[in-house]
């Protein structure tokens, strides 16, 4: 599958214009077939501390990740990345936490994972604090959209963008920030 | 805090002001203070708006020192809302400046006979009770500017609106905050309706003369404090999360879970969340000039609260706290901050609980008073309770209570008290505390997320199914404890991860008090406020079968997982078994 590539790069200061999109989610292409940690630290190059350490709550799907070596990542899954969380059902979310008992029935059960991997897209979101940590990677990463979303996005940095091949129904929006 | 003040409203030659010694009731504070006292006094088959019932305002243990985060402020009674023993707190600058004077609890007995209405001003030389017509219906706002020109605006105000003098079931005490905004509310099961039914319209706090409380070992309390502090700050959720999002970080992992109560319990995820969510306000409120990191009270490390302007950058409210954002928000299906933001002012100005107020406002659009998404309904209804009308009146006494005038059957209370923003289908765990706390349905009745630390009921393994029922006995023990030191729940995540914090805690409470606590003093606390309230409960007509959530939650499964409330009786009925 090949799309239409357009690329960005902006002021560090413009990130936050993507935080609503990354809250309710991108499209992200992606090897699946994997385990979400292959996903974080293999195919983000998410460093494995930060992933043991910062991101602390997780969803597949809505339901909440204990173990991330065998949580199956499919084409279509919905990936939901957090930092800490207050309040008690704060602490209950929290991957692998003392509270997690208080979320039975909704908890991701543990996959069987092959090994074999596909190309395919995955949707992220990111929530708080990891949306200014993580969103630069993500969005480097590389996005889907379609064309009204792009045309949609590209109204906040009119003149920022260069197209690098023909137009298509869908295209690769990748994002880099000046330092 | 070596004394006791109790104020006689009905005395037959008016108010009367005695002070005491502590008595049986020295070294206690906040919610130990408040249910112990009720539990010994009041009598459980008392009318709660009646001349036999009593409200007890009591500090914290650490309040009135060098502390932080010790400002919270517990204030009890039977509560006019459930019928239960209640205890409520808050934020805001009256439990530092009530602690200074030396007072461990200020208790409103009695009921006056005519209508006067009556003010309190307690200061360094003593307590006057001073009639004040004047201020007769007057909402919180209006009310505490009128106060300021008398008092001034270095005293703490606790104030009630027109809903408690018009002792509606919802009306919440209100607390001053540093900027002397009445933001800062003990909400829950009506606590400002019995202040109202006492006629008792606002208490002046006056600590001019005063020091803060010395501790018996300075040194080590100092010492513990900066150790405590360092804790909170480099902890994610007191140091990064909170600060920059407040407690609505929550609204997209709530409904990200499924379990985020939407149109009155109806699914478990709100279409409109990301425009209510935490990181969408806290942005909205920085371009316009507000702030999203704000304290409610002096020495508060954690600053999870903010300052909600309007789009010409105009203040409208401090900022929204989760459940509020959730039930104004995607419990009515409104996905509109400025909406919120307004209810949420109204609710201060009025001085209802905004728990109670929105679930409420949410079973009325289930009635078909309103569609739900309805905005400008929203804010009409609450208008009534504004106006006082007879549908006001109605909405004011709660959820339960308007339920039952529509005839609506999804009414999501326990004990007549509105469920908080999570769904017990969903999370089943925190329907247990639902179910059992001696509070009804209230979330921080379980909250003290510390129990793994403190041991309570010794280790659980939290993947077990029985583990869910000794978690939320557990917690229910903890939050107690931690109620009665007037420290701020919020503590508890850094004293759930950092052991050292928690070592903090303790040497703060040791030093303070010239006395060397452990981890297994702090759960005898706890367990022994709880004994008292369940006893109290008992004596109120309360039984197992009163521990219950309304049978939708097991008959109804909620989207996207499907799922009914699975808690057996049996297991529930096990919760205090200790």
């Amino acid at each position: 599958m090949t799309l239409e590539t357009v690329a960005l790069h902006l002021a560090a200061g413009q990130l936050n214009t993507f935080f609503p999109l990354l809250q309710q989610g991108v499209v992200v292409p992606a090897t699946v077939g994997c385990s979400l940690k292959s996903l974080l630290c293999d195919q983000f190059a998410i460093p494995a501390e930060y992933v043991a350490n910062r991101i602390t709550t997780v969803f597949v799907d809505n339901r909440p990740v204990d173990d991330l070596d065998r949580t199956l990542v499919q084409d279509g899954s919905r990936v939901t990345l957090s930092g800490a969380m207050p309040g008690l059902v704060g602490a209950t979310m929290r991957r692998g936490g003392f509270y997690a008992a208080l979320r039975q029935g909704i908890s991701h059960a543990a996959d069987h994972i092959e090994g074999v991997g596909e190309r395919g897209c995955i949707r992220v979101k990111l929530f708080n604090l990891l949306l200014g940590e993580l969103g630069p990677l993500i969005l480097a990463h590389g996005q889907i959209l379609d064309q009204d979303e792009l045309t949609a996005l590209l109204r906040h940095f009119p003149g920022q963008y260069k197209k690098t091949s023909a137009d298509t129904g869908r295209v690769l929006l990748t994002v880099s920030f000046m330092e | 805090m070596d004394k006791i003040a109790r104020i006689d409203m009905g005395a037959p030659e008016g108010p009367k002001v005695t002070v005491g010694s502590l008595g049986e009731y020295a070294g206690l504070g906040g919610r130990a203070m408040t249910s112990l006292v009720v539990a010994a006094e009041v009598h459980p088959l008392a009318h709660a708006l009646g001349a036999e019932n009593k409200l007890v305002i009591s500090p914290g243990m650490l309040s009135g020192t060098t502390g932080s985060m010790t400002g919270r402020l517990s204030v009890g009674c039977k509560s006019p809302l459930t019928g239960t023993i209640k205890e409520s707190n808050a934020g805001g600058q009256a439990a530092q400046v009530l602690a200074r004077l030396g007072y461990a609890a200020v208790i409103l007995e009695g009921k006056p006979v005519g209508d006067d209405l009556y003010k309190i001003v307690i200061d360094k030389d003593g307590i006057q009770v001073i009639v004040d017509n004047s201020l007769k219906l007057m909402d919180n706002y209006p009310l505490v500017a009128r106060l300021r020109q008398e008092y001034g605006d270095k005293v703490a105000y606790m104030t009630i609106g027109s809903a408690g003098e018009r002792k509606l079931l919802a009306a919440s005490i209100a607390c001053t905050d540093p900027e002397l905004r009445p933001t800062r509310h003990c909400g829950r099961g009506g606590v400002g309706a019995v202040m109202g039914a006492k006629r008792v319209k606002a208490i002046i706090i006056n600590d001019a003369g005063t020091k803060m409380r010395p501790p018996k070992d300075p040194d080590a309390y100092r010492d513990a404090n900066r150790k405590f502090v360092e804790g909170l700050r480099k902890h994610p959720v007191t140091g990064e999360g909170l600060p920059a999002y407040g407690t609505n970080v929550l609204t997209n992992v709530l409904n990200e879970a499924g379990g985020y109560p939407t149109n009155n319990f109806k699914t478990g995820q709100f279409s409109g969340s990301a425009d209510l969510s935490g990181e969408t306000q806290a942005a909205l409120e920085i371009a316009r000039g507000g702030s999203a990191t704000h304290g409610c009270h002096r020495g508060c490390v954690i600053q999870c609260s903010g300052i909600y302007n309007d789009k010409d950058g105009n203040y409208v409210t401090k900022q929204p706290e989760y459940e509020t954002v959730w039930s104004h928000g995607g419990h009515c299906g409104i996905s509109n901050l400025d909406t919120v933001a307004k209810l949420d002012y109204m609710d201060d100005n009025i001085g209802v609980d905004t728990i109670e107020m929105g679930v409420t406002i949410g079973v009325a659009m289930e009635a078909g008073l309103a569609e739900f998404g309805d905005d400008a309904a929203a804010i009409r209804l609450l208008e009534e309770v504004e106006k006082g009308t007879p549908l006001g009146r109605v909405l004011g006494c709660g959820a339960a209570v308007t339920g039952k005038v529509f005839g609506v059957e999804r009414v999501p209370v326990v004990k007549d008290q509105a469920l908080p923003a999570y769904d017990p289908r969903a999370v089943q765990g925190i329907g247990v505390t639902y179910a059992t706390t001696t509070q009804g349905a209230d979330h921080t009745a379980g909250y003290a997320i510390a129990t793994n630390i403190l041991k309570v009921g010794g280790d659980v393994d939290p993947l077990k199914t029985e583990g869910q029922i000794e978690l939320s006995r557990n917690l229910q023990i903890a939050t107690a404890a931690i109620d009665s030191t007037g420290m701020c729940l919020f503590i508890a995540f850094a004293i759930m991860d950092q052991p050292e914090t928690f070592q903090a805690l303790l040497d703060m409470l040791g030093s303070f008090h010239g006395i060397s606590m452990t981890g297994d003093d702090v759960v005898a606390l706890g367990k022994k406020v709880l004994s008292a309230e369940r006893d109290f409960n008992t004596r109120a007509g309360f039984t197992k079968h009163h521990d219950r959530l309304p049978r939708f939650f097991y008959n109804e499964p909620i989207a996207p997982h499907n799922q009914v409330f699975m808690m057996k009786d049996e297991e529930l009925d096990d919760v205090f078994n200790w």
